[in-house]
């Protein structure tokens, strides 16, 4: 099963580097473009609530991408953290009027509706959130 | 790499990836704005919850004076994303 995994400063800068990750396993793996932007976008956002919820944090961000038949398998786990447990949250009211939309807890609903599978699990104060979408293969 | 232009007819065209990491950038642009403007998506290849969180605190502010974002050439996956995020309830899409 390929995989790889590295970890990334709790920091925006790294969205860079993360994108780059990503965008060389999709390549090696003959991902289509479709999941591979639902990737890039599901990291991003799991990503970036661990920044703004655990900005004090100093320990780096881990990331895991997999892949079994033709589902990717995304796992991010972050250390010596409060639980957060994103399948848990509200959906944003998105039927309000201009003026009543909030912005907050849009990132959630849309990687909650793009992907597959999401789980989540605390364990020793760790937050492991594995993230499944299924993809089809750009050429054979 | 993103960029946001304001062209000499006073579009906004967007190109390349908007990731939280553009926020800054962009708003540099977008808080400019005081008149009703078209953004053009043609050459935009990704947007996220913070971009979309960028357009929608325009419109609120543009909304307030009677003013407002209108978005062209939004197709694929970004079209996909605001649909899901209910976008069109607060833009018009050309």
């Amino acid at each position: 099963m390929p995989s790889v995994q590295k970890q990334f400063k709790r920091h925006l800068d790294s969205l860079v580097k993360v994108f780059d990750f990503i965008g060389q396993f999709v390549t090696r793996e003959n991902i289509d473009d479709d999941a591979a932007g639902v990737v890039c976008l599901a990291v991003e956002e799991l990503f970036t609530n661990m920044i703004k919820y655990e900005g004090a944090n100093s320990n780096d961000i881990s990331l895991e991408l997999r892949v079994d038949g033709e589902v990717i398998i995304v796992q991010l786990v972050d250390h010596d953290v409060e639980p957060f447990d994103m399948t848990k949250r509200p959906d944003p009211d998105l039927g309000a009027s201009l003026k009543d939309r909030k912005p907050g807890g849009l990132g959630i609903f849309l990687t909650q509706k793009l992907v597959d599978d999401v789980r989540y699990q605390y364990l020793d104060r760790t937050s492991i959130i594995t993230l499944k979408k299924n993809f089809r293969r750009k050429y054979v | 790499m993103f960029d946001i232009k304001l062209s000499e007819s006073g579009e906004v065209v967007l190109s390349g990836r908007f990731d939280a990491a553009q926020v800054e950038k962009a708003k540099a642009v977008l808080d400019r704005l005081t008149v009703t403007t078209s953004v053009d998506f043609k050459d935009l290849i990704y947007v996220s919850s913070a971009g979309l969180g960028v357009l929608m605190a325009t419109q609120k502010r543009l909304s307030e004076k009677g003013q407002k974002l209108k978005l062209k050439n939004v197709t694929g996956h970004i079209r996909d994303i605001f649909r899901i995020a209910r976008f069109d309830l607060i833009f018009e899409i050309e």
